[in-house]
């Protein structure tokens, strides 16, 4: 569904420089995996070049196979077609933020709704169902201000799925949690992801955390390199 | 896209902040209020002035000054013009008179008299007297003791050969004139009568009174000294005023009364647009302040719509709405209070003459209203831009 093939991204220079390398990676549908590294490693780089928000150097492959089209989306960035990034991003992607990123105008049922009127989907239940599944079921009144930050991320989740999207990413979902709350939110993350057949990425430092919910990982490799700065690279399975 | 979708969104956003917004609402409508009571007044006084001055029908006479040479088709031609509402001739003013006095004798009253005829606006609402039939002035009506309707003797004198002789005519009182109409002692009366009482006085004989003389003038030859002239508008004025200088003759019209009028309206304007120039400027800076704020303010909040996959025109756009939302709340305000301004001040300033001192038209009000929603789109524009070049991937990770 998605192919990159030495697709490179850096930012900053001399000592702050700091480069991600990924030589390949290839993610099919319904495919699970995760990515850890410490925190700085890239993986929200990796993350936001998959979301399609952050655009690679010029180099490289990068395309996407979706319902029988084909996107290049380094041809698309070269030429600053971000209506089409921002038009592929609300049809095929759910973004799980480490905050949340939940919009604070907005009650939790219409955050959760958001991404399906963005393709005015019909509300046939599913926000209902998912919120159901995520036990916040009796929260969608609620301003996202009011809700603790386990009931915030698991929010953010089921605004990441609620249009059922072709992929899923999470950045560090379980970052600001307690271990058994963690441990729960990355379950109810996998799980519901699973039930809909969604490729998922989840970036985080938790290794352990992600194993015992059945993750394949791929770690992220880092040097310093002789001018300062550094260099990442995604490995492979591993 | 959808519309609604946006609206709704920018619609929830502005309610969450209400206090800000009710901030904005109120530094717009500091500045819209005071515009529109400053128009109205300037609108209001403007128009009174020169509606007095179109509904008095002294200020469009042009008075020909001097003597003149007129003959029946020249004052024809005349009235075919444009700018002429009314002209007719006039008898030379020493063989306008008339003493009358009522049936049975009584001390005589010497009075001018004003030739008329339909449409003269000086007696908009008076009858029209035939030849023997004249409209009286009050204050002539009050000297006589006669009420319409009433029978006068109209006694017109000449000296011939060294002789005094006169002859009197009975005429009816048709109405008599207000005081503002004519305020002194003045009868009027059609042409025919005053062209009877100049050949009389001339020594010519009037057949159809059966006044005694030489042959009577012939059709067409009389020259009339003068005229009463009235312009159809306030610009006929000027108008007329250049045509009889053109031609030598000098005239006296209310010109610079209507100049004066216009001047003051010119100025007004001036300063209308003076300070209008400069509070819009500060409005201005207003919005485009706030609305820089907002997006610094909402900078997450951008970049997760955008994340979301929003494109860059819907980023724009709920800038924008947030400052349209703004803008069509203080204008609703702004009227709210303009309508209670204008009926104090029209009833402070209340002639009793249902003229009023403060007004506005409906066309004003649109003007207001598109002025104000286009500046605040034009002065939130730049923030919008400044939205449009956020990133997703900048500010999502901020707490």
């Amino acid at each position: 569904m998605l192919r990159l093939r030495d697709i490179h991204k850096t930012r900053g220079a001399g000592s702050q420089r700091y480069s991600l390398r990924i030589p390949r990676l290839d993610l099919a549908a319904g495919q699970q995996l995760a990515v850890v590294g410490p925190s700085g490693c890239g993986k929200s780089t990796l993350l936001d070049l998959l979301a399609l928000v952050l655009s690679p150097d010029a180099s490289g492959e990068f395309s996407v196979e979706l319902d029988g089209g084909y996107f290049d989306i380094a041809a698309l960035w070269r030429g600053n077609q971000h209506d089409a990034l921002a038009r592929l991003r609300r049809q095929a992607c759910g973004y799980v933020l480490q905050t949340g990123g939940l919009l604070e105008f907005l009650d939790v049922r219409g955050n959760i709704e958001l991404p399906r009127r963005l393709l005015q989907l019909p509300m046939d239940g599913r926000v209902e169902q998912l919120a159901a599944h995520l036990e916040i079921a009796d929260y969608l009144g609620k301003r996202p201000n009011t809700l603790s930050v386990g009931q915030r991320q698991r929010v953010s989740i089921a605004r990441a799925l609620a249009h059922g999207p072709r992929l899923v990413l999470a950045d560090e979902p379980t970052a600001s949690l307690d271990p058994a709350n963690a441990q729960r939110v990355m379950q109810l993350l996998v799980q519901q992801a699973q039930v809909s057949g969604t490729c998922t990425v989840i970036a985080t430092h938790d290794e352990p955390l992600v194993r015992s919910a059945g993750l394949a990982v791929l770690p992220i490799d880092w040097q310093r390199d002789a001018d300062g700065g550094v260099t990442a690279t995604l490995g492979q399975w591993r | 896209m959808r519309i609604g979708l946006l609206l709704s969104l920018a619609w929830a956003d502005y309610r969450t902040e209400a206090r800000l917004s009710i901030c904005a609402v109120l530094a717009l409508t500091a500045v819209i209020t005071p515009l529109l009571v400053l128009f109205g007044l300037k609108f209001g006084l403007v128009s009174t002035l020169t509606e007095r001055l179109e509904n008095d029908p002294a200020v469009r006479e042009v008075i020909t000054l001097g003597g003149g040479r007129y003959r029946a088709a020249d004052v024809a031609l005349l009235s075919q013009r444009a700018d002429v509402a009314f002209a007719l001739p006039r008898t030379r003013q020493i063989a306008a008179t008339a003493d009358l006095s009522r049936d049975g004798g009584g001390p005589a009253l010497t009075v001018e008299m004003i030739p008329t005829a339909a449409g003269d606006p000086l007696l908009a609402l008076a009858p029209q007297p035939s030849e023997t039939q004249i409209l009286l002035s009050q204050s002539a009506a009050e000297k006589l003791g006669v009420r319409p309707g009433d029978q006068l003797g109209a006694r017109f004198g000449r000296r011939q050969n060294g002789q005094v002789e006169s002859r009197q005519l009975g005429v009816t009182v048709l109405a008599v004139l207000p005081l503002e109409t004519f305020n002194r002692d003045g009868l009027f009366a059609p042409l025919s009568l005053l062209e009877a009482a100049e050949d009389y006085r001339d020594g010519r004989a009037v057949p159809r009174f059966d006044w005694p003389g030489r042959e009577p003038a012939t059709v067409g030859s009389r020259v009339y000294p003068g005229l009463r002239l009235y312009a159809a508008d306030l610009d006929g004025v000027e108008s007329l005023r250049q045509h009889f200088a053109a031609s030598g003759q000098e005239v006296a019209t209310q010109a610079a009364t209507i100049a004066q009028v216009r001047s003051l309206s010119h100025n007004l304007n001036l300063v209308f647009w003076l300070i209008s120039g400069l509070a819009v400027a500060g409005a201005f800076a207003a919005v485009v302040a706030s609305t820089l704020a907002a997006v610094e303010r909402k900078r997450k909040a951008l970049a997760v719509l955008r994340l979301l996959g929003f494109p860059t025109a819907a980023l724009v756009g709920f800038v924008l709405l947030l400052a349209l939302y703004s803008g069509a709340f203080s204008l609703l305000l702004a009227w709210l209070l303009y309508a209670a301004a204008e009926v104090s001040l029209n009833r402070l300033f209340d002639t009793g003459s249902g003229e009023f001192v403060c007004q506005l038209l409906p066309v004003h009000f649109l003007v207001a209203v598109l002025a104000t929603l286009a500046c605040s789109v034009l002065a939130a524009a730049l923030g919008g831009w400044r939205a449009a070049q956020i990133e997703a991937s900048e500010g999502l990770r901020d707490v």
